[in-house]
């Protein structure tokens, strides 16, 4: 019988392909309406380490990383005891691995998985050819196993054209060779993973780290100021030269301050501004948050959280930096700290930030994670989109105080260039004009300005998401809701239902829609991938779950995954 | 006349210095020679032509960072040693707009140093002046990485034993076009620097020194040292950075000058978001 889903891993040394190889098959799956998701592991060495990629195809949507694995291809075996851990193989398990590479080495082998000898070579090959091809092991499995899903050949081909991008003619023809002599050795191979038929639609297939950098482009974010750092590298490689088609700009500042503070500039400077980092880098910027709350100036800073504190796990996954975002700083320094809930929402949220920092005049972070940021994801783009929102800046009548204290506690901000708008823009206590000043009374004036745009900040219905029904109510947020929603499929199917509440908006929380949500619950698991339980702490701190809400909070680098999910529920 | 006439008028009408005089009091001692420097950028300003509110003053922490709020200029008042940066990102974001970004020299020099370098480097068509006193004036006289060897001071008893470095030949090393020296007790010469300065393409640096009243009154004696500078070389950054190496200290005038390129101002849009996203589409 043909399945509705399947989960591949490609498996080798750094160089081998394995990533193009996932690539491919998802690529061809895509494009004939198949979901999926490609994750991707790395070792830390940064040339010729260990590179998995880990595929999965299904009919269904895919928002989460499964279980366990129905197919290993290995390239070869050099390296693999590095993240065999990582990678969840049962007896049901099938491996494919070419003899020249050796026997299964037994950190794949204590799964139980069966291996089936596969030669990962064209046999009709001349030998200059297979000198030639021999280096497209990848292709060739990748063909293979494709095939045997049922993806035709020239869906495969075309795929393997994008994958390629603008490899010399020699490569591009070598490599298409390749895949042919691959799909034709699927036969071989006595493995039935045919696949039931799509459900066609137009789709996008993109990363979570791309769907936040389209969102900010059409939030208007036209400046992006930056400093290198995994995860979240590859956010900022991909929207540079876009930002320089759409007439904006990407600068690689020296480092994370002057990173949020060329965003600050910009933004004083009108433009919507953008900055992009992971951990050690937010904590770089930290000070400067807190001016541009103090300041009041709108700049979006996208937070792909990674393994900590320090150096952590840089290349994997964690939602430790929740502290961080929404406490980290000194003095009174609320802000809005914002997560998306799945790679399609992280489009959605990250315009929604910019239009949010525009109109409070503030910065706002976004909390992704490598999980979410680096996923390859097939998604059905939502066609909805928030409402925009701008910054004022009509320099009003009379003499100008851009730190007014009146009704509405967003004051006008003028773009520099506007006549009669001078302002100076003060991080140290001011009065209504922006002079500094030591008193108390400007102080708690100003420090009440910035809480009321706080308070009266009304997310409506784009707080969070309320998914399914059920007295047990998981509550968690980002890379944990797609687990979550598949382990509630399960135990529901089972007869036990489950709510799944997600939260959108981390800070301020927003207490009464939770408190909505979360009625006739009776029992809450406030779930999260860190060791200390962030998140359910900063919910007890506010009331926002009753003190017999349980926290099942684990630390990163291993994605949750469903089957621990309903473990634990019990 | 359209409005945009009517201003077009007005900016090209005489500016006077009180025009970028805001009014507010400043907090510095007195005596002290952020004064000098505050009335020479006034004037510079009126002389450069460019209306109070096409100007944008960044600052960061320290006495001389107070500067932005006394003139009637925009500008931003930031956090210590972050001025650089946060003058790029106005400068990239509005190259219409006069940027200049003002401080110490332990904020522009300690805590900034890094910015200073990358600053020099980027070579954004924008003036930095540094009110250089020798010393950290705003915490109540600490050294700074221009103070000199043997200065006493509560933190450092009989001298901090290190030798100042020279942020002019930093700037020169770093790649900026244009690198002077000027004292804030000769404002009128300080006022033609910074003239030349703004009008000068790329990153112009000024080390102004400017004595501080409270902690090292002795610099007052600054204006016996001082004198002018020998020549200003131009385009030969190496004899440029070797001359500056070994000069006084005290030579007044612009050091160097060049024509390096700097980052192009702007980027022409080539296509439209929604033709960016269509790259994403699959299952067409
Ligand atoms: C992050 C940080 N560290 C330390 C300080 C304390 N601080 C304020 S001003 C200053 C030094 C100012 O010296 P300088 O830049 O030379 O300016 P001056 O006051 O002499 O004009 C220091 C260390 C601070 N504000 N922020
Ligand atoms: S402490 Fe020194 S630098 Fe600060 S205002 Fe007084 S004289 Fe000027």
């Amino acid at each position: 019988m043909a399945r509705s889903s399947l989960s591949v891993v490609f498996s080798g040394r750094g160089g081998a392909g394995a990533m193009s190889a996932g690539e491919l098959l998802l690529r061809a799956a895509a494009d004939l309406g198949y979901y999926g998701l490609m994750s991707r592991l790395f070792g830390a060495q940064v040339r010729g380490g260990e590179a998995a990629a880990l595929v999965q195809i299904s009919t269904e949507p895919v928002t989460c990383q499964p279980d366990r694995f129905d197919l290993f291809v290995a390239l070869d075996w050099e390296k693999v005891d590095q993240f065999a851990s990582e990678i969840p193989l049962d007896e049901n398990t099938v491996i494919i691995a070419d003899p020249q590479s050796g026997p299964t080495p037994q950190s794949i082998a204590r799964s139980k998985a069966k291996t089936i000898p596969f030669s990962m070579s064209n046999a009709d090959a001349t030998p200059l050819e297979r000198a030639l091809q021999s280096k497209y092991t990848n292709v060739f499995a990748a063909g293979a196993v494709a095939a045997l899903t049922g993806l035709p050949a020239d869906a495969l081909q075309s795929a393997l054209s994008a994958v390629l991008g603008g490899k010399s003619a020699t490569v591009t023809r070598a490599n298409a060779d390749t895949l042919a002599a691959g799909i034709a050795a699927a036969d071989t191979l006595d493995l039935d993973l045919r696949l039931a038929p799509p459900h066609t639609a137009p789709r996008w297939l993109l990363t979570g780290n791309q769907a936040i950098a389209i969102g900010a482009l059409r939030g208007g974010v036209r400046f992006v100021g930056c400093y290198p750092i995994t995860p979240a590298t590859d956010l900022v490689e991909w929207l540079s030269p876009e930002l320089q088609n759409l007439g904006g700009r990407l600068v690689l500042a020296e480092d994370e301050l002057a990173s949020i503070n060329m965003v600050l500039g910009a933004s004083y400077g009108g433009a919507p501004a953008m900055t992009v980092t992971s951990g050690p880098g937010l904590s770089l910027m930290v000070e400067s948050i807190g001016l541009g709350i103090a300041a009041e100036i709108p700049a979006v800073i996208v937070n792909v959280m990674r393994g900590g504190p320090s150096t952590g796990i840089p290349s994997k996954t964690e939602q430790s930096d929740i502290n961080i975002a929404i406490y980290g700083g000194h003095g009174d320094a609320p802000r809005l700290v914002l997560a998306p809930t799945s790679v399609r929402d992280c489009m959605f949220t990250g315009e929604w930030a910019v239009y949010l920092a525009e109109s409070l005049q503030t910065p706002v972070i976004v909390l992704s994670d490598q999980t979410l940021g680096q996923a390859f994801t097939v998604i059905d783009p939502k066609p909805d989109r928030p409402t925009p929102l701008a910054r004022r800046t009509t320099v009003p009548d009379g003499p100008f105080k851009r730190y007014a204290i009146a009704s509405d506690p967003v004051t006008p901000m003028p773009r520099p260039g506007t006549p009669r708008g001078q302002w100076v823009g003060e991080g140290l206590t001011h009065n209504e004009i922006g002079i500094p000043v030591g008193g108390a009374a400007a102080h708690v004036a100003q420090l009440d300005k910035r809480a009321r745009k706080f308070a009266q900040f009304d997310p409506g219905p784009l707080w969070g998401d309320v998914w399914g029904e059920g007295e047990t109510v998981i509550l968690t947020f980002g890379s944990g809701i797609g687990p979550a929603q598949e382990a509630a499929r399960r135990v529901a199917a089972a007869g036990q239902p489950v709510r799944i509440v997600s939260l959108r908006v981390l800070s301020p929380l927003p207490v009464a829609a939770l408190a909505h949500a979360l009625e006739g619950a009776r029992r809450i698991v406030v779930m999260e991938q860190n060791h200390s339980a962030q998140l359910y702490h900063h919910l007890l701190a506010h009331k926002a779950i009753p003190p017999s809400a349980e926290s099942f909070a684990r630390p990163g680098p291993l994605p949750f995954r469903p089957a621990e999910i309903v473990a634990h529920l019990g | 006349m359209s409005n945009a006439a009517i201003i077009d008028a007005a900016s090209a009408e005489a500016l006077d210095p009180a025009d970028f005089h805001s009014g507010a009091t400043p907090i510095w001692c007195p005596g002290c020679g952020d004064y000098g420097v505050l009335s020479a950028l006034e004037h510079a300003l009126a002389i450069n032509g460019r209306p109070p509110h096409e100007v944008v003053l960044v600052s960061g922490i320290g006495c001389s960072s107070r500067l932005p709020a006394y003139t009637s200029c925009y500008g931003f008042h930031g956090v210590h040693g972050r001025a650089l940066p946060f003058a790029a990102g106005v400068k990239l974001a509005r190259p219409d707009l006069e940027v200049i970004a003002v401080g110490g020299d332990g904020d522009g020099y300690s805590i900034g140093g890094n910015h200073f370098i990358h600053a020099c480097r980027r070579n954004l068509d924008m003036l930095y002046l540094v009110m250089d006193n020798r010393v950290y004036g705003m915490t109540k006289g600490q050294p700074s990485p221009t103070t000199e060897a043997d200065w006493d001071s509560d933190i450092a008893p009989g001298g901090l034993g290190l030798r100042p470095f020279d942020p002019l030949a930093l700037a020169i090393a770093g790649g900026a076009n244009f690198v002077a020296r000027g004292f804030s007790g000769r404002p009128q010469e300080l006022k033609d620097l910074i003239v030349e300065g703004l009008r000068w393409p790329g990153f112009a640096f000024i080390d102004v020194l400017s004595p501080c009243m409270a902690f090292r009154s002795e610099e007052f004696g600054w204006k016996e040292s001082v004198h002018p500078v020998a020549r200003t070389i131009e385009d030969d950054r190496a004899a440029a950075h070797a001359a500056v190496l070994a000069e006084d200290g005290y030579s007044l005038g612009v050091l160097f000058k060049d024509h390096r390129p700097s980052l192009p101002a702007r980027y022409v849009a080539q296509s439209s978001l929604s033709e960016i996203e269509q790259q994403f589409a699959v299952c067409r």
